[in-house]
């Protein structure tokens, strides 16, 4: 078959029968924009994650009592110096505050801004601030989130914390957080541990846990094993154990909406395949009447298949193209709330642009290959009929 | 040219078999003109129907130029069809949302021909079917003549040797169906082979037909 005339052809037969075909594309860059939105969604937020993972401490210790944490005795903290390979050890002070009137609540993080820290995101923080200044009275860094409550319950530029003896610590805000960090730091305030610790209730002699690095890999296995064995009611977990459950919970989020994907892929399926079958009678007809004029099967597939795949190219395009523009430019309206639904704080996340070219393939593959053989199965089996019973 | 040996077609019902051409046997020389008359469900629609491909037979066999054309594999059938025999359906069986000239391009989208040759054969076509003055029309937008010159000049784009009409007058008035039975005289004129199942009276007497084969319950009497 000649290319330039097989192509005249097909043009004519896409443009002059547009209105066939549009309902189809519209279809199909719906589904195709869902999808990769979900997926663009949901690979950002992994990636946002294990930026922030990376910045985490190694390793966290803590004290169980029936099977919840309580707080830590600070002297846990020196026999970790005496471990050979243990560097960074922090103690940390922090806990939920509860916001009673609107039934949120704030993560406080207290901070020795004297010892060195094992998380590389707060000694970033520590670096870029002035502690001198910082010290100077109570005063805390807040995340975008917490910034943004406290200014609707009209709290600007300070807070009145109520501490567990009935007392009221008001705590001035020094700065806001950076925003790469949102989606941990979304709901964080950083202060003075000793500042944390009142309003929190801990004494002197005790934290919420502690953290620290072991800066070989090798070593964590045998670490865990080695710390577990130094308390009975010591729970201690690594950053892989932290950076699974992470995964875990947005897999899992990506799983569900990708079953309700598939389930809508196999309806588009079945529509097609409908559409295409013995239902479509013009379509049967027009058939019929090229293998009439001499076209041959193959001639018949070759036309039918080039028309789908210029169709899919088109909706595949538009599709992943205004599903990257939904989700990182306008930053996914509705759908991020479905992602990251049930948080405490509203999040204002910003996804960071990350398209992965597997996944690409995939949308196309798990598009492309039912659309086809939705239209080539029913178009072959007319193709392959006397041309008399296709016309009738 | 077209060779017709102890052919017979029947159509399965679920428990009855219906005969609806009986054991016939025919000649057609390159260059005749032959009219298959018979009433409606005589059967000359089916057995155009079968010398130009679109069906296959019960039993028997259609040579065209020596080639068993129902027996030949899809490719090659096709080919034959494309090459040698132009068809004119009864409804026209247009494109309807193509203009006339892409409907007449149609039988040689496939042929390999490039579209500069293709335009070049479907220009003298239109010409020969005098529908060149509405090429850029939609076939949607012709009246029943204009349509039919378009099916005339669709079937003629390929210079086939053998042009089969099936009813080809059946929805035109007498003005229109004068025209075609003129169009048919100079294809006739070209040394095409053109056989007509019609039963429309004004092809009883022409002149220039070589042969009128009545057709009677799928018989040739």
């Amino acid at each position: 078959m000649n290319s330039n005339a097989f192509w005249h052809f097909m043009t004519l037969q896409l443009f002059k029968e547009k209105s066939k075909h549009i309902s189809v594309v519209l279809l199909s860059i719906t589904i195709l924009f869902l999808l990769s939105s979900i997926l663009f969604i949901s690979s950002s937020i992994r990636f946002s994650l294990m930026q922030t993972l990376e910045q985490q401490p190694d390793f966290v210790i803590n004290k169980l009592q029936g099977g919840r944490a309580i707080a830590t005795p600070l002297d846990w903290s020196d026999e970790l110096y005496d471990i050979y390979g243990v560097s960074k050890i922090t103690p940390r002070v922090y806990g939920r505050y509860f916001f009673k009137e609107k039934e949120k609540s704030f993560l406080i993080i207290g901070v020795d801004f004297m010892e060195e820290q094992s998380h590389k995101s707060l000694e970033k923080v520590i670096n870029s601030t002035d502690i001198k200044a910082f010290l100077e009275k109570n005063q805390m860094m807040v995340g975008e989130g917490v910034k943004r409550y406290l200014k609707e319950n009209y709290y600007e530029n300070s807070y009145k914390f109520l501490t567990p003896k009935g007392e009221f610590k008001s705590v001035s805000i020094f700065k806001t957080l950076a925003k790469q960090t949102d989606l941990i730091a979304n709901d964080m305030i950083i202060m003075p541990i000793d500042l944390a610790r009142q309003i929190l209730g801990y004494s002197q002699d005790e934290v919420s846990d502690i953290t620290f690095n072991v800066p070989n890999p090798d070593e964590w296995t045998l670490m865990s094993d080695k710390l577990q064995a130094l308390h009975y009611d010591l729970r201690v977990v690594n950053k892989n154990e932290v950076k699974k459950s992470y995964e875990n919970l947005y897999n899992y989020k990506g799983g569900v909406f990708l079953i309700l994907f598939l389930i809508v892929l196999i309806t588009f399926s079945l529509i097609l395949y409908q559409r295409y079958s013995m239902v479509y009678s013009s379509e049967k007809r027009q058939i019929g009447l090229l293998r009439a004029l001499g076209w041959s099967i193959n001639d018949v597939l070759k036309l039918k298949f080039t028309e789908t795949t210029i169709l899919i190219m088109i909706s595949y395009t538009i599709g992943i193209s205004l599903a990257y523009l939904f989700v990182f430019v306008f930053n996914a309206p509705l759908l991020k709330e479905l992602f990251l639904g049930g948080e405490n704080l509203k999040n204002q996340l910003e996804f960071i642009p990350m398209v992965d070219f597997s996944i690409l393939t995939s949308i196309f593959l798990l598009y492309a290959l039912p659309f086809i053989a939705s239209v080539i199965i029913p178009v072959w089996k007319i193709a392959v009929t006397d041309p008399k019973e296709a016309m009738l | 040219m077209i060779k017709i040996e102890n052919l017979s077609k029947s159509f399965y019902n679920e428990n009855s078999e219906t005969e609806i051409l009986k054991n016939i046997n025919l000649n057609i020389k390159k260059g005749e003109l032959v009219i298959l008359k018979g009433v409606s469900g005589s059967g000359k629609t089916t057995l155009l129907s079968l010398i130009a491909g679109l069906d296959k037979p019960s039993s028997g066999k259609i040579l065209i130029d020596q080639e068993p054309l129902s027996k030949l594999p899809d490719f090659f059938a096709s080919k034959v069809r494309a090459k040698k025999i132009g068809i004119i359906f009864q409804h026209f069986n247009l494109f309807e949302h193509l203009s006339v000239e892409e409907n007449v391009i149609l039988p040689l989208i496939p042929s390999g021909l490039k579209m500069k040759e293709i335009e070049e054969k479907a220009k003298i076509a239109m010409n020969l079917a005098n529908i060149s003055h509405k090429k850029a029309l939609k076939a949607s937008h012709l009246s029943g003549g204009e349509k039919q010159r378009t099916a005339i000049a669709r079937a003629l784009v390929a210079n086939p040797d053998i042009i089969l009409c099936d009813e080809p007058t059946a929805n035109l008035d007498r003005e229109n169906s004068l025209g075609f039975i003129e169009t048919i005289k100079e294809l006739h004129t070209m040394n095409k082979t053109i056989v007509i199942a019609t039963h429309d009276p004004l092809f009883e007497n022409l002149e220039f037909t070589n042969r009128i084969i009545p057709m009677v319950d799928g018989q040739i009497v």
